[in-house]
């Protein structure tokens, strides 16, 4: 019975990124869904992959420093500056 | 008939925030191709911004960012009045970084010590190495240290990925691409890149939870 079991687990983990992408039909999350609530250790899995998913989207919110910022605009202005003189 | 994929209403849907994600990057482009100067502007320093963070998180080379910067600037004013497909624009741009990138590090005859994380790392001007001011605002120091710290952990797994798995967490979990626009920046299937982000994410995640 243990091994069924974690055969079953197995399998949950390998399907878990579809299942928190929302790619998944309604009846494949709804067996996951139950599959969670009463496994305890894949519940665990899907929230650290979900936390770590979560920490990759908040790198992206990262601004650019203040002086890599000031050169990025100063490089931009002297472009524009140099098309319209050309034109 | 083909199976209905819908979203899950539970608590267990991912809710993908804004920030870099929300630029809609056509009607930028279209606004720019119009003879709007402040859309032109503001598309030209997107394209630097991803370059910095392609540069940063992907390369690993800190130094080569401004290079990269002011190739992906040039490439999209060069081009950006002859792109016919607005929609396509962003693979297009994205696309364009990684290759500018790949062009300064074919350059360079060393590898990086290791991958520098957006919270350690400005370079200035003379190519030396600077901290970096992170702003949170409206949140306790405690909170901001917290944050700083799982930016380094995670920059740190990062590390331990190859390059083209890389490559797909920067794509889509940092920049927030669809996985149709990570198997066309990448040259590789939708399928495959389902396949290798998955098991990025479970390495990512078990190098978070080391002790």
């Amino acid at each position: 019975m243990k091994s069924s079991s974690e055969h079953r687990c197995r399998q949950l983990r390998e399907r878990l990124s579809r299942y928190i992408d929302g790619e998944m039909t309604p009846p494949e999350r709804r067996a996951i869904g139950a599959h969670l609530r009463h496994c305890p250790c894949c519940r665990t899995m899907a929230d650290s992959l979900r936390h770590t998913i979560d920490l990759c989207h908040r790198a992206g919110s990262a601004r650019l420093p203040a002086d890599v910022k000031r050169r990025a605009q100063s490089r931009v202005s002297a472009l524009l500056k140099e098309s319209r003189s050309r034109a | 008939m083909p199976a209905t994929v819908t979203k899950p209403p539970d608590s267990n849907l991912r809710i993908r925030p804004k920030g870099n994600r929300g630029t809609d990057y056509a009607a930028l482009l279209r606004a720019a191709q119009g003879g709007n100067q402040a859309a032109m502007e503001r598309l030209l320093m997107k394209a630097q911004e991803i370059a910095y963070r392609f540069s940063l998180l992907v390369c690993g080379h800190a130094d080569d960012a401004d290079d990269a910067m002011q190739e992906a600037l040039l490439k999209t004013y060069r081009h950006a009045a002859q792109i016919k497909e607005p929609e396509a624009f962003r693979t297009w741009l994205y696309r364009t970084v990684k290759n500018a990138c790949l062009i300064s590090r074919r350059r360079r005859v060393d590898e990086p010590a290791r991958l520098h994380s957006l919270d350690e790392l400005s370079v200035a001007p003379d190519g030396s190495v600077q901290a970096l001011e992170i702003e949170d605002p409206g949140r306790l120091p405690d909170q901001v240290m917290e944050n700083r710290r799982l930016r380094g952990a995670l920059h740190r797994a990062l590390q331990t990925l190859s390059p083209e798995n890389r490559l797909i967490v920067f794509l889509r979990e940092v920049e927030g691409l669809s996985t149709r626009d990570v198997a066309s920046v990448v040259g590789i299937s939708e399928a495959n890149v389902k396949t290798r982000l998955h098991r990025a994410r479970l390495s990512l995640r078990e190098h978070l939870e080391a002790p």
